[in-house]
């Protein structure tokens, strides 16, 4: 059955991946930046669906990126993707975006890469960072990949010191905004691809492992209370 | 067409996740369930509300809190027709999450979503309790967010601001003055304990707005932030004197002071604009002296008052599916899926 992926981590980005182990993209859409999340999602998922000609009752499933991102556009891709998932009465699993990025990046970047560091922008002059090998053993279609180093928030500086970054390929739009620290081919993977977390997250449903939809949030929240508003009494 | 329809209210403005359902009859509206979860405690440490720490709480509650109020009202989500949501005002980053939810089950169902004034949500509500309003009524709408004078021609379409308060809301006065007074936050229900105690007639404070230079420009307008300072000036002047402060005496008067002006302005714009009924709705209705003065003055006025009871007052989700409802019922065009939020949404607009 149809698969409905979406990833508001980077872009907002809505993907409808049909059947078939090649998960075949049926419709897409794609709009840049980081804003309007909410307002733009909903017609999107309907964009696709009616592009496709695929019932929303056929779906088999949706697949969420789970960042991490900025709080406010994750929150609306994470809140979308679990309704959605309770509305139609299908499963909803979830991937970090990054591991989206890494995948793609093993897959199109040759087989000489042994490992590939994903930044992504975390603004406040910092990014998000996870570090990847290739999973061995997976179905030979898709490239799957597993975290050598978590998601966590760093300094572009701190991410290079000491040659960190020398034997990997580094890959995602982290590179384009710190060019001092970060190169990357031109050609490699910037964003999550939803077709791509569809893949991994049915490659990691069939070996029986958990895909929760819990943000990766990575930061604290900022705890100023609201200005002028309120208190317990509605 | 079936008979009744059923629709599903989203309230997410601040820091409870509402859902509600309203079953739509021919006469009434009736509410199946109002569930709702609070991250209140997790914001009482910070002494007010913090939007991230609310936001997240909506994302995780929200699938738990739509799965608890449909199997409390034996509902499948399949029967629902239509969602309501709160589309403002409110915080940005909450308000959010809720959008996108109601939005996410209008695709999910194919059903129509509305998004709605969270303000004169306040006041649809006491539909759900006391019958449809009649024709034209006069809402009081008074919490720690918000102090509203409304006109309703049409609670669906049709409702005008005649005041609002120009600094600080009645609920955000009694918990400043709380804290004035040294009650732990929030101070709203310790002063209104404590006033219960008290002589309302001890103390004369200020009534703000109420001069009759004001009357031209700001007849139903309100302002607290001046009743505050006198408060803080005569509990300074008592403390300097080395006297003690008769706590429940200055509780009890200041409260008479946001009663009076609450309740004068309003059944003055009652009589200026001939509305036989006044609503009260907001979580601060549930003030003792607020209520017990208006039910008071509503009678000397023959104006029919009407208060639904303390839990429909505060944030849920019955007030977001009773204006929901009530746009439904009178054909207003559902929001197109793109809806925005609108952390400061109009009061003239109830539907986005
Ligand atoms: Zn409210």
């Amino acid at each position: 059955m149809p698969v409905l992926a979406l990833d508001t981590s980077a872009d907002i980005a809505v993907t409808l991946v049909g059947d078939g182990e090649d998960h075949p993209v049926l419709a897409a859409r794609r709009v840049v930046g980081q804003r309007r999340h909410a307002e733009l999602l909903a017609p999107m998922i309907a964009e696709v669906l009616a592009e496709a000609g695929v019932d929303r009752r056929e779906l088999g499933a949706v697949v969420v990126g789970t960042g991490p991102a900025p709080f406010t556009g994750l929150r609306a891709g994470l809140v979308t993707a679990r309704t959605l998932a309770f509305a139609l009465g299908v499963p909803v699993h979830g991937v970090c975006s990054l591991d989206a990025i890494a995948a793609e990046a093993f897959a199109t970047q040759g087989q000489g890469v042994h490992e590939v560091v994903v930044v992504t922008d975390a603004r406040r002059r910092e990014v998000y960072t996870a570090r990847y090998r290739r999973r061995v053993g997976g179905p030979t279609t898709v490239v799957e990949v597993e975290q050598v180093a978590a998601p966590a928030v760093l300094t572009p500086l701190v991410l290079a010191a000491d040659g960190a970054l020398d034997a990997a390929l580094v890959v995602g739009a982290g590179v384009d905004l710190y060019p001092e620290h970060l190169t990357a081919r031109q050609d490699s993977p910037r964003v999550p691809d939803p077709a791509v977390l569809t893949r991994l997250a049915m490659a990691r449903v069939a070996r029986g492992e958990t895909s929760g939809t819990e943000p990766l949030y990575l930061r604290r929240p900022d705890v100023t209370p609201a200005a002028g508003r309120k208190r317990a009494t509605g | 067409m079936p008979d009744t329809t059923l629709v599903l209210g989203i309230e997410t403005s601040c820091d409870e996740t509402g859902v509600a359902l309203v079953r739509v009859g021919a006469d009434s509206d009736e509410l199946l369930v109002d569930a709702v979860a609070s991250s209140v405690d997790e914001h009482a440490r910070f002494g007010g509300i913090i939007p991230e720490i609310a936001s997240r709480a909506h994302l995780e509650a929200m699938v738990p809190t739509l799965q608890r109020a449909l199997s409390e009202a034996d509902v499948d989500l399949g029967e629902v027709d239509a969602i309501a949501v709160t589309a403002g005002p409110g915080l940005v980053g909450p308000l959010t999450v809720g959008a996108a939810a109601a939005k996410a089950l209008a695709v999910g169902l194919g059903i129509p979503v509305f998004g709605v004034n969270h303000v004169i949500g306040h006041a649809a509500v006491d539909e759900l309790v006391h019958g449809r309003f009649p024709e034209r009524v006069m809402a009081l709408v008074v919490s720690g967010g918000h102090s509203s004078l409304l006109l309703v021609d049409d609670i669906a379409s049709d409702v005008t601001e005649l005041g609002h308060t120009l600094d600080d809301a009645a609920g955000e006065a009694f918990d400043k003055v709380g804290r004035l007074l040294g009650l732990p936050y929030p101070g709203g229900p310790h002063i209104d304990r404590l006033a219960r105690e008290g002589d309302p007639t001890a103390i004369r404070f200020p009534r703000g707005l109420t001069a009759a230079k004001d009357q031209a420009t700001h007849a139903h307008d309100f302002s607290f932030s001046g009743l505050k300072t006198a408060v803080a000036r005569w509990v300074e002047a008592r403390q300097d004197a080395g006297e003690e402060i008769p706590l429940p005496d200055v509780a009890a008067s200041f409260a008479a002071a946001v009663a009076d002006v609450l309740t004068a302005k309003t059944i003055a714009a009652c009589r200026r604009h001939d509305v036989g009924t006044l609503v009260i709705g907001g979580g601060f209705s549930a003030n003792s002296q607020l209520r017990e003065l208006a039910a008071q003055r509503c009678a000397e006025a023959g104006i029919a008052v009407r208060i639904p009871p303390i839990r429909y007052c505060t944030d849920n989700g019955a007030m977001i599916a009773a204006l929901g409802a009530a746009a439904l019922r009178r054909g207003v065009r559902p929001s197109a899926l793109d809806l925005p939020v609108d952390s400061s949404m109009p009061l003239t607009t109830v539907t986005l």
